[in-house]
């Protein structure tokens, strides 16, 4: 699978998938005037790299400073979709990365913790 | 249909309906509780910028206010040296906003002559107190030394970027030209003078013939309007002179709004 790549916007986040590490990685805020356009492509794209792995471990890193509401839609769908893989036996670890200071991120990642109890999702203070 | 087939099709049935039924819940709740994300981070997002905003409207009066206040010591600097009160400059600021109101200008241009009129003597900081305080009449030299302080304040001023202080630099610099053309530095007639000198010519005109000075005393309002009268189309622009006539009582509240305490 190749590497993905998607500059940060002033309204997007940035995207960053490496094949190597298979660490994907998404870092920023995420308020597009249509998002379910935005993500669809990267969500389609997603699904595809998860039927191509088998056991060995994808790492997801989300560092999501602010969401507007249709993103965060897009983003319990990207969970849901993380959680069949999961469920099938893909080994995911997904990592929610947030300010202390950031109160509503914090609760997004509790969230996404208690609607996906069989995810492996670890809340992390940014450094 | 057999009652087993009948049976089988029913329980297929009814788990389609639980796994339908479970899902429309499972979205439901999800998207209340998006709503609810949302809305907590909305009204956040909303208290926050009311707060940005009441900062930014106190900054823009601290920056206003202190502007103001500055351009009016500038102006009280010039009239201090020569024993003229503040109130001086602040009743020309209003006069000349009120002239500029009744020729139609734009509020925002009229606030700002206001503004910048006080600065018009500010030229006379770099006059000698020999001169500047001399009781009596000037001689000839001393006329000379006098008038200089129009070009003296505007080349204070005319360097600035700021469209306020070179607003200032065309009163300062043309506040004694005359409608037809005797007035100094450059000796301008009619429109030749900037709209802003001829506002400010009558306003400083009228407050310091009605104030006392180190040499002379108060006129009474009957000379100053015969003077004034006589001046129509010489000293002054007749349109502001009308003006002045037209509107006295408002000019006069003024003059008893900021009275020089004696």
């Amino acid at each position: 699978m190749e590497n993905l790549k998607i500059e940060a916007t002033q309204y997007t986040p940035e995207i960053d998938f490496n094949s190597q590490s298979s660490v994907l990685s998404i870092v920023g805020k995420s308020y597009p005037e249509n998002t379910f356009e935005y993500y669809k492509p990267i969500v389609n794209w997603i699904e595809e790299y998860l039927k191509t792995i088998n056991d060995e471990l994808l790492r997801v890193n989300l560092d999501l400073e602010y969401l507007n509401s249709s993103s965060l839609k897009a983003y319990f769908d990207l969970f849901d979709l993380l959680e069949i893989a999961h469920d099938e036996g893909k080994n995911i670890q997904i990592k929610w990365i947030y300010d202390e200071e950031n109160d509503i991120s914090e609760e997004t990642g509790e969230d996404f913790i208690a609607d996906f109890k069989s995810l492996d999702i670890e809340l992390v203070i940014k450094g | 249909m057999s009652d087993t087939k009948m049976i089988d099709e029913l329980v297929s049935l009814k788990d389609n309906f639980t796994t339908t039924i479970d899902k429309l819940t499972k979205d439901l709740k999800r998207n209340k509780k998006i709503m609810e994300r949302s809305d907590k981070q909305q009204r956040k997002e909303y208290d926050e910028l009311q707060r940005k905003l009441q900062e930014v409207e106190a900054l823009k009066k601290e920056i206003e206010e202190t502007q103001q206040e500055v351009v009016f010591t500038m102006g009280s600097i010039g009239e201090s040296r020569s024993k003229e009160t503040g109130n001086h400059v602040k009743r020309v600021a209003e006069y000349t906003y009120l002239i500029a109101k009744h020729l139609g200008l734009a509020e925002k241009e009229c606030e700002m002559l206001k503004q910048a009129s006080p600065m018009h003597d500010i030229g006379k900081v770099a006059i000698p107190d020999a001169v500047l305080n001399k009781p009596g009449h000037f001689n000839e030299e001393e006329r000379e030394i006098m008038n200089t302080h129009a070009q003296l304040g505007f080349d204070m001023l005319q360097s600035s970027k700021r469209p306020l202080l070179k607003m200032a630099a065309t009163v300062a610099y043309e506040h004694h030209e005359k409608w037809d053309g005797t007035g100094y530095p450059n000796k301008l007639a009619g429109e030749e003078i900037h709209i802003y000198g001829r506002i400010t010519a009558l306003a400083d005109v009228f407050d310091a013939l009605g104030s006392s000075r180190v040499y002379k005393s108060a006129w009474n309002d009957e000379r100053i309007f015969t003077m004034f009268k006589e001046e129509r189309g010489k000293h002054f622009d007749p349109q502001i002179v009308d003006i002045f006539f037209d509107n006295l009582d408002e000019f006069l509240t003024i003059r008893n709004l900021f009275k020089d305490l004696s």
